[in-house]
């Protein structure tokens, strides 16, 4: 143990704890910039200063362990003074047009930017460090409001592991954050997961826009515009509107599906519907490649920067994808071959299908050439969780007055199998209880994961979970797998070949959906904390609010396939809930 | 380090050894953004206060060069010039600590001809 002053309290805190820490222990707040917790404590931003007795100079708090007997001052004169002079610095390398941000309303430098009062005296707010926007069809980044704090970077290296957005300081006076030099995102090895867009604590970094051309799209009366949102969407969209991190779904599902009638569209689905679709697909799919000797382990392919991952990555493990769809472009186009032409007398043309997503990477899976059937794309736009805010906020519609409102679209029934699609382990659960029924004819025994990696979730390193279930005679050996380290990780274990996988669930971020890049940021809470609270938020709905916890208990999905695509797997169904894979290329520096 | 940046180097020694220099204004302000920029290789871009801080330094210095400064200037520069103490290593610490030597020094000189009113 050290005892340290801190701003004249005595404290004792334990040895080689960081300043920042200490103070935390005792409620004092300093504020920071750059800094994420063992992901970035470099100390490149300088906000979190504070006065050391002895020093000279000052010191960064994030980065700097206490000794016995230091004594910290955090607010003093100069401490202030310097804090403020150092936002100044950074602001006058700022394009400040805030109002047009993405960020919008979230930006952590602008409420650096208040809270220390900075007046600019000498040299007003600038005009950006670049001016260069390099696109994206998933995500996109604006380098006028670069604030050079290195988030991204970490974020990319040490959470994802795809090491594409880099710190290029060859011209220390000038240098920047950027993919490779003259180069989209699309060309370079970028997954899309959109992490970099959670942590940035500006507008830099941010999801590629489509609310524009869905708000065009609404105002279009020649469009008829169809809505879907996903399972965890209902886990967060209250979130923007002052409901804490893990309200009940039932809370807020209802006003979701109000807001979209608010907000004009034409009518109203649920992804949940093509999650059960999924499982009965994805589920015949492993039956089949168990049976008749396919190609095993066979991977759930609903996270696209997942898929991309291993389009890139791992080309040689392609075929172990499943071929089926990822839920909301499986739904994408039953709506437009059978829902529109059947029960709206709709051309398939003349619908405009935009599903609303935790993610920014489905934005990019959207542009994919598979994605279309009869020369019809499957879904036309994407928008995040906080693009959809932004509308609702837009169109100054009063979400906490909302009055709940059921979809009466057939599409928009769904049962718990659907709904804990959004949380990691989710897939995979729902899954195996189809599976288990349609080759046993029994419910499934409840699976108890044992942790593999990380045994509570953690943000920076992912979670690998694995269990061995019994159907029908067969042990099935099955692992959960979310976030960038234990990806890499689990390829080790299946490359090095000591145990014969069968099923396992990849998601590119940590927690799964409910972790997605297009979710609300939480501020106040640690990752972990959020992700465990929106999961809990998707499983009570599962277990308590819906009657039915079993994809093909849906009578609606039976109903489709009665009147649509046959049985699962068969020519229909491979037409419009299945894809191909292929080889990605990528530019490497 | 280059024989240019070498040469400043010395001077600056000169000036905290001697403590007195008789430069005029133009001559000190010329002489500072000398050193400045021959610190920029030095630079490593990291940390704002060094990285932004010199650049909005020397724009400062600029004003005086074109006759425009004010007291608003000046003090600007000194808070600049001592927020280099919150810099990451010692790059923008020495910057700093030997601004802060000529503002000691030759305060007069730079308060002179700013415009007061």
């Amino acid at each position: 143990m050290a005892t340290i002053t801190i701003n004249d309290i005595p404290v004792k805190v334990k040895n080689g704890i960081t300043i920042l820490k200490a103070c935390e222990s005792i409620g004092v707040k300093i504020p920071t910039l750059c800094f994420i917790e063992e992901i970035n404590e470099i100390g490149f931003c300088r906000i979190c200063v504070v006065e050391v007795e002895g020093e000279q100079d000052l010191v960064s708090a994030c980065n700097t362990e206490v000794t016995n007997g230091m004594v910290v001052k955090t607010d003093s004169k100069l401490v202030l003074d310097s804090r403020a002079n150092t936002l100044k610095l950074l602001a006058s390398k700022h394009k400040f047009n805030c109002w047009t941000c993405p960020k919008d309303g979230e930006c952590e430098f602008y409420d650096l930017l208040k809270t220390y009062d900075v007046v600019f005296d000498e040299f007003g707010p600038g005009i950006g460090r670049g001016t260069e926007v390099i696109p994206g069809s998933g995500i996109s980044m604006d380098q006028s409001k670069c604030i050079l704090c290195k988030r991204c970077v970490a974020v990319c290296k040490e959470v994802v592991t795809a090491k594409v957005l880099k710190f290029r300081d060859d011209d220390g006076m000038n240098p920047f954050v950027s993919p490779t030099v003259g180069l989209s995102f699309d060309e370079t090895g970028c997954l899309f997961c959109g992490e970099c867009v959670k942590v940035c604590p500006t507008g830099t970094l941010h999801e590629t826009d489509h609310a524009r051309k869905v708000e065009a799209m609404l105002r279009d009366p020649s469009k008829f515009v169809i809505v879907q949102a996903a399972p965890s969407v209902r886990a967060s969209i209250g979130e923007v509107f002052g409901y804490v991190v893990g309200t009940p779904v039932k809370e807020i599902e209802g006003k979701m599906y109000k807001a979209f009638k608010l907000l004009g569209f034409d009518n109203i689905t649920d992804v949940n519907w093509a999650a059960d679709l999924t499982v009965m697909e994805e589920g015949t799919e492993l039956i089949d490649r168990l049976q008749n000797g396919g190609k095993l382990p066979m991977f759930t392919s609903c996270c696209p920067s997942w898929v991309r991952y291993t389009e890139l990555y791992k080309p040689e493990y392609i075929e172990n994808l499943s071929s089926a769809k990822s839920p909301h472009m499986m739904q994408g186009s039953l709506i437009k071959h059978y829902y529109a032409p059947k029960y709206l007398k709709k051309d398939p043309r003349e619908v405009f299908v935009v599903s609303v997503m935790p993610c920014t990477s489905k934005k990019y899976e959207i542009e994919r050439p598979e994605m279309e059937s009869d020369g019809v794309r499957d879904v036309d736009a994407v928008l995040t969780v906080r693009e959809l805010a932004k509308m609702i906020k837009r169109k100054g519609i009063n979400f906490r007055h909302l009055e709940d409102y059921v979809p009466v679209s057939p599409l928009a029934k769904f049962t718990g199998a659907g709904t804990i699609f959004g949380a990691s382990g989710g897939v995979m659960e729902a899954s195996l209880r189809t599976v288990s029924e349609i080759l046993t004819k029994e419910p499934l025994e409840p699976i108890d994961y044992k942790f593999i990696m990380g045994s509570t979730l953690e943000y920076s390193k992912g979670v690998i979970k694995e269990a061995t279930v019994t159907i029908a005679g067969n042990k099935l050996n099955i692992a959960v797998v979310n976030g960038g380290v234990a990806l890499k990780e689990m390829y080790r274990r299946i490359d090095e070949g000591k145990k014969q996988y069968h099923f396992i669930e990849f998601m590119a971020c940590s927690g799964g959906c409910v972790n997605g890049g297009g979710m609300p940021i939480v501020y106040d809470l640690p990752a972990h904390e959020v992700i465990v609270k929106r999961s809990d938020a998707l499983y009570t709905q599962d277990q308590q609010d819906l009657p039915l916890r079993k994809s093909h208990e849906n009578k609606t999905v039976l109903k489709a396939y009665e009147e649509f695509l046959g049985k699962p797997g068969s020519e229909v169904s491979h037409k419009h809930c299945h894809t191909t894979y292929s080889q990605k290329e990528y530019r490497n520096e | 380090m280059t024989t240019e940046s070498l040469d400043v180097n010395k001077l600056f020694e000169k000036w905290i050894l001697d403590a007195d220099t008789k430069m005029d204004e133009i001559d000190l302000v010329l002489k500072i953004k000398e050193y400045l920029e021959s610190q920029h290789p030095e630079i490593c871009g990291k940390c704002t206060p060094c990285r932004d801080g010199v650049v909005r330094i020397e724009t400062l210095l600029d004003k005086y060069v074109d006759g425009t400064a004010t007291l608003k200037t000046l003090k600007e520069l000194e808070s600049l010039v001592y927020n280099l103490r919150a810099s990451r290593c010692s790059v923008g610490l020495d910057i700093g600590k030997n601004i802060e030597v000529v503002l000691e020094n030759n305060y007069h000189v730079l308060y002179k001809p700013v415009k007061k009113y």
